[in-house]
């Protein structure tokens, strides 16, 4: 029976990432918004976001991503040096958003996106991460996607009372951060007493260390990325070190 | 004093650090914007002062501001801000959290100066320009274009960054007490402060 059980959770469709692996990739990927590389040396860390979507099913995003990536890339190259005045500006900063940014906000999204709440809590209790971190950090994994949720409604709401983004609105900011905030954090805070009744019935604030339904070890996928992003940091590094150290 | 922190303060700290983090990302938009690009820390002063009012009515607890500082700068650190927002976000977190202790969690005047406190941690995004500067400017001419590096590197003086600093701090005592407002105009009612 507990087998059965067990065979049944790691199998999970295919494509499967240890959470520990998208942060540790998540980690290595903000140093590149330190540094401008080519595209051939950073190729490998834009690519491990493209590669974990499209293999988890989100196709869509994972092609819409590296389009606009290489949109950026082209622009930046061979665009942004002959522009000149203002649409230079806001031409430069669209391509360093894109190019510096876009990988990192990519990977946060598909961490967001694909880790389960309960799974993300047991891969930080075994590491050891203190229970005042990881409480708040599972609090945003949850709530995230509820809170995009809750904009969108609130926003149909307003709108149906004709109070949305036009000119006759901004002409009074206020009223409008008024309007949007209000609900917003009425609802947020009618959450977080539900979600304290909820983790209360499921023991959270037990001090025995918690055991866990949901099986977290590494995998060969989880190797794979581990050495691709090793590999590319490494090369990333190499790349502006080396620069150094030549002069 | 740690101790006597327990799992619904915890949520309590999660939930408004998502508030915080959607608010300031919304706001962010506007950094496309040059000149605002080094007015964000102002502009997130500015909006942060509603939410942080509402969350301190729920703190009575030593190291929940302190907490929810770092939760916001590991954030940050996971979106591309560098690791510098994780430190100054506790630090001034942390002074907040002591300013708003010394009258117990129940002055307006400390939860304000407190927030202000808290709000310029902001700087945090925005300090790592400062600190490398040379070096961003460097690379900001390959990627960013002339045009843009001479138009910008006026502002990345330590000077400007003191004004800066300082500005933040105004807007924060500013929001705090337009967010003490609101939380009289609405929340009072619905008996949730």
């Amino acid at each position: 029976m507990m087998e059965e059980l067990n065979t049944k959770l790691t199998n999970k469709s295919g494509f499967h990432m240890d959470p520990r692996t998208k942060i540790f990739i998540l980690i290595i990927l903000s140093f590149m918004v330190f540094n401008d590389a080519p595209l051939y040396i950073s190729g490998i860390l834009i690519l491990i976001p493209f590669t974990s979507l499209f293999l988890s099913n989100h196709k869509k995003m994972a092609t819409s991503y590296i389009l606009l990536y290489l949109i950026a890339t082209y622009l930046k190259i061979y665009v942004n040096p002959s522009l000149t005045g203002p649409s230079s500006m806001i031409s430069a900063s669209f391509t360093y958003t894109i190019t510096r940014m876009l990988p990192v906000i990519i990977m946060g999204t598909y961490t967001v996106i694909t880790t389960k709440v309960s799974e993300f809590v047991a891969s930080m209790e075994e590491i050891n991460v203190p229970k005042y971190i990881i409480i708040p950090l599972s609090v945003i994994f949850r709530y995230l996607p509820t809170i995009y949720e809750e904009i969108k409604s609130i926003r149909n709401a307003m709108r149906m009372r004709g109070i949305g983004l036009n000119f006759k609105t901004l002409k009074t900011p206020l009223k409008l951060v008024e309007f949007y905030m209000i609900p917003i954090l009425i609802s947020a805070v009618k959450t977080s007493d539900e979600l304290s009744a909820a983790s209360l019935t499921r023991g959270l604030s037990n001090p025995q260390r918690r055991t866990h339904l949901e099986i977290v070890n590494f995998s060969k996928t989880d190797a794979i990325f581990i050495i691709f992003a090793i590999l590319g940091v490494v090369m990333y590094a190499y790349y502006f070190i080396g620069d150094i150290l030549l002069v | 004093m740690m101790e006597s922190i327990n799992i619904k303060d915890l949520i309590t700290v999660g939930i408004f650090s998502v508030i915080n983090i959607i608010l300031i990302f919304t706001f962010g938009m506007l950094g496309y914007i040059p000149i605002l690009m080094l007015g964000l820390p102002i502009i997130g002063a500015l909006v942060w002062g509603i939410p942080f009012m509402l969350f301190l009515t729920r703190v009575n607890k030593f190291g929940m501001i302190t907490l929810m500082g770092l939760i916001i700068g590991i954030v940050m650190f996971l979106s591309g801000h560098t690791w510098i927002p994780i430190i100054v976000y506790t630090i001034t977190g942390l002074l907040s959290d002591i300013i708003i202790k010394t009258q117990n969690y129940s002055s307006i005047k400390t939860s304000i100066i407190g927030y202000a406190v808290f709000a310029v941690g902001l700087i945090g995004n925005m300090l790592p320009f400062f600190i490398l500067r040379d070096y961003y400017i460097s690379a900001m001419n390959a990627s960013m274009g002339v045009e843009y590096v001479n138009f910008i590197t006026p502002f990345l003086q330590y000077h400007f960054l003191i004004i800066l600093v300082i500005l933040t701090f105004i807007a924060g005592l500013i929001s705090g007490y337009v967010g003490k407002l609101v939380l009289k105009k609405h929340f009072k009612k619905a008996g949730m402060a």
